[in-house]
């Protein structure tokens, strides 16, 4: 066994290193228009070579290679750059791009003002793209660029995008977000920034009357979004680009003030790196449950017995290319389900052991059958679901305490009854016995 | 007035009760007044336990359950083997022998036992 290992051991590290980049996989399609020069998007796609993605390319008609084979995703991730293209090879449908994602295949599309078919699409992901060939436009702060080209403040708290702080040129459609919880914002649109069909002066005229009426019938402000991602049940994630040329090398190099690069090149990675499930992919190892002090999991608990859940949680680390135990949720929560939560406590972390997470509890005092949930959805993160059904029984007839301390008057009083129902019973018959005697003895005297 | 008639009525009662604790140790069978004394014995130890359930603790309440249970059992047996064995009552219990009687509250007696102490926990 240990020789095996010996021998396992070099080809399981090839493997490792050969793996992918990604939670997975490394094979990228890109459908890039041909009105776009792949030279003119360099340091994106290098920074994913570099990574360790195999790009494939492909135009929009062209037939191959086909995003699904025989019903199986031919490519990990697809990346849609083809913002103004309105047809499409057969394979290319918003039913198959769905299909794609429900095969755990990751989408990264840009839109542009222009409506396409992918324009459509995006309303089902609870996006609402503003009119047509409206462009989002902001004349703050005073720049030498057009007011279509906008820098944009990246947020700072977003778990998605690294800490670098440096805004990002952005071009291109802004889209209102619908209610969907499993909408993710990327990248909102500045404050002070519209969708307008016209540059001019004399489009503004009719956006502050707008305004002017509270805002109705804008596109504006700071609750549109640009980039916005989406995560599906299956873990698969789309994440919608307003402009394709977030990530083209000429926003990267411009410089945002005099000196100062722009956050383009670290943003497109990190929106990429997200997307392509690399990073914030959680996973849930295995759960345990047992009673305190004890090792195995039972079928059924007894109501009120002390229960510990122990869940063990791993992280995708994609620096290294593995996963790896994770021990930051601080908020992750367990139900003690029959319908509604009966129990609902803290799972938090043990310390010292990496990646576990302990709660114990006790069993309400009501028999039935429950089940042990965590249900942990977080914006970017994987959501995390586990559901484990026990069933909590009464005591069995010997299974209460005996012998307590406070019911030694109640013992004492049953068994003084029987023992004087012994003497009694005893004295009794042995008071027939002497009458029988008495009577023979008065007889005999007669006698 | 009242004050005068308290004491005559108290004095009054007290001969009666003399006078009826005379008659029931004279006029009663030395069998019965057996019975007496164990119905008396258990009469306390169930006034005992259910002034603990009240005054101190109901818990465990089966036990509670099972130990006034047996004394409440045990009177009722107790007393129908009084009223069965009693001379003056022979014109009522003209199929009943004491024997039989015995032998009846014998019998109730030990189911009434085990089914205390199984519920007694």
């Amino acid at each position: 066994m240990v020789s095996l290992r010996a021998v396992l051991w070099p080809l399981l590290a090839l493997a490792g290193l050969a793996s992918a980049k990604s939670s997975s996989g490394d094979n990228v399609l890109v459908i890039l228009e041909p009105a776009l020069d792949k030279s003119n998007f360099s340091i994106f796609f290098d920074g994913l070579k570099e990574r360790g993605y195999k790009l494939t390319f492909r135009a929009p008609k062209s037939v191959t290679p086909q995003v699904i084979q025989d019903e199986v995703a031919t490519f990990n991730h697809v990346v849609i750059f083809a913002p103004e293209t309105k047809a499409y090879a057969q394979d290319i449908t918003p039913q198959s791009l769905v299909q794609l994602l429900s095969l755990n295949t990751n989408l990264l599309i840009a839109l542009s003002p222009k409506q396409t078919p992918l324009t459509s699409l995006a309303l089902e992901f609870s996006l609402i793209p503003p009119p047509p060939g409206t462009p989002l436009v902001s004349h703050f702060p005073e720049r030498d660029t057009p007011a279509t080209i906008v820098p944009v403040r990246v947020p700072s708290s977003n778990p998605i995008l690294s800490t670098t702080k440096a805004p990002v040129w952005f071009s291109g459609a802004s889209h209102a977000l619908g209610n969907n919880p499993r909408l993710v914002p990327i990248l909102r649109a500045p404050a002070e920034s519209f969708a307008a069909d016209s540059t001019d002066d004399s489009g503004s005229i009719a956006v502050a009357d707008a305004a002017e009426k509270g805002g109705e019938g804008l596109w504006a402000g700071s609750q549109m979004g640009l980039v916005t991602g989406f995560q599906v049940v299956g873990g698969a994630r789309a994440t919608w680009v307003g402009g394709v040329s977030v990530f083209s090398d000429e926003f990267a190099k411009k410089e945002i003030s005099k000196g100062k690069k722009s956050g383009n090149q670290q943003f497109a990675q990190d929106v990429a790196a997200w997307t392509f499930q690399e990073s914030l992919v959680l996973r849930i190892d295995r759960t345990e449950h047992h009673r305190v002090n004890e090792t195995e999991p039972l079928e059924q608990y007894t109501t009120n017995d002390m229960i510990t859940f122990t869940a063990r949680i791993s992280k995708y680390d994609g620096v290294k290319e593995r996963w790896e135990s994770y021990s930051g949720l601080k908020d992750l929560q367990l139900e003690f389900t029959m319908l509604d939560p009966f129990i609902r406590t803290a799972l938090s972390p043990v310390a010292g052991k990496p990646g576990i997470y302990s709660a114990t509890f006790r069993a309400p005092d009501r028999h039935g059958v429950f089940k042990f949930v965590i249900d942990y959805k977080r914006k970017g993160f994987t959501q995390l679901h586990s559901s484990t059904t026990v069933s909590v029984v009464p005591p069995r007839h010997d299974g209460y305490p005996r012998f307590l301390s406070a019911a030694w008057p109640y013992y004492a009083g049953a068994i003084s009854t029987s023992i004087g129902f012994l003497l009694f019973s005893t004295l009794w018959l042995a008071g027939d016995v002497r009458e029988m005697l008495m009577k023979k003895g008065k007889g005999l005297k007669r006698e | 007035m009242a004050p005068k008639a308290a004491p005559s009525s108290s004095a009054q009662s007290q001969s009666s009760v003399q006078t009826l604790w005379s008659a029931y140790s004279e006029q009663t069978p030395d069998r019965l007044k057996f019975i007496d004394s164990f119905l008396l014995f258990i009469m306390l130890s169930g006034v005992i336990q259910f002034a603990y359930c009240v005054l101190v603790t109901n818990y465990p309440f089966n036990a509670f359950l099972a130990g006034f249970a047996s004394t409440i059992g045990q009177f009722v047996l107790t007393a129908s083997l009084r009223a069965q064995v009693n001379p003056e009552n022979k014109s009522e219990f003209k199929d009943v022998s004491p024997e039989r009687a015995f032998a009846d509250f014998a019998l109730g007696s030990i189911v009434l036992h085990f089914f205390v102490f199984n519920f007694l926990g």
